[in-house]
């Protein structure tokens, strides 16, 4: 078995990649297949909790979070240096790495994808 | 060494589509064997409308997918989640959501992401166009 990194670049409101790279993790983690998750650039802003959009702002994506764990998809990633200083309002299932931690972990998966 | 190649950009707002065919056309002609499947998702699915229409003076990038495809043999997978959100549809899916039309081209099979897990099981790598 391959182990899969799926990596979220893109703001979960300005397309449709951010819904469509998770959509993939929970697939590969209903096929038992290893996947971990990292976030990066505008992906962070799914980590916030005071989110509310409207219908034609795109499906909430926040909440899938907690579901993660129920399948199976226990580790995501995020750059510590990235973390706004106010984490009162920001998701805590997260592993924050620093800098040479977070350019290590892309050799750890044999594959990884970009959303 | 077997390929799969997940294609995930738009063929309009990249050259995702393109710079795969070119990388295709290249592996298969040193190695006819070396692509297993391809798999669009995301915004890359919009290849598999057959009703598209390039100025002729244009490349058709449907037809040359379609072209290669049936020259080697290559499955060309469009995820069915995606294509169906965007209005590529087979006639079974057509039948399914009661519509009167259809738009997958010839070539193309709509199919779930497990067939994209399926080929990253069996092939040595995946190379992924964005």
């Amino acid at each position: 078995m391959k182990n899969t990194l799926i990596h979220l670049n893109s703001s979960p409101y300005s397309s449709l990649s951010c819904k469509e790279g998770l959509d993939l993790a929970l697939v590969l983690a209903t096929f038992e297949q290893a996947v971990d998750l990292c976030l990066s650039g505008a992906a962070l802003s799914i980590l916030g909790t005071n989110q509310s959009p409207e219908v034609e702002q795109g499906r909430n994506l926040h909440k899938l979070l907690e579901g993660l764990e129920f399948y199976d998809i226990e580790n995501i990633f995020i750059q510590e240096s990235h973390l706004n200083s106010n984490t009162e309002h920001i998701w805590q299932g997260t592993q924050a790495l620093n800098e040479t931690e977070w350019n290590q972990m892309f050799s750890n998966y044999q594959q990884v994808f970009r959303f | 060494m077997q390929y799969t190649l997940l294609i995930t950009g738009s063929p309009y707002q990249s050259k995702a589509c393109h710079t795969a065919l070119r990388f295709m056309k290249a592996a298969l002609k040193k190695y006819p064997d070396c692509i297993k499947g391809v798999f669009f998702y995301e915004d890359a699915v919009l290849i598999g409308n057959k009703l598209n229409q390039p100025p002729r003076d244009e490349m058709h990038l449907t037809k040359a997918w379609q072209n290669i495809a049936k020259k080697y043999d290559i499955s060309l997978y469009l995820c069915i989640a995606a294509a169906v959100r965007r209005g590529i549809i087979s006639e079974g899916e057509s039948r399914r959501y009661e519509l009167n039309q259809h738009s997958l081209a010839e070539q193309f099979q709509l199919e779930g992401l497990g067939t994209l897990v399926e080929l990253m099981n069996t092939t040595n790598k995946i190379i992924q166009f964005r």
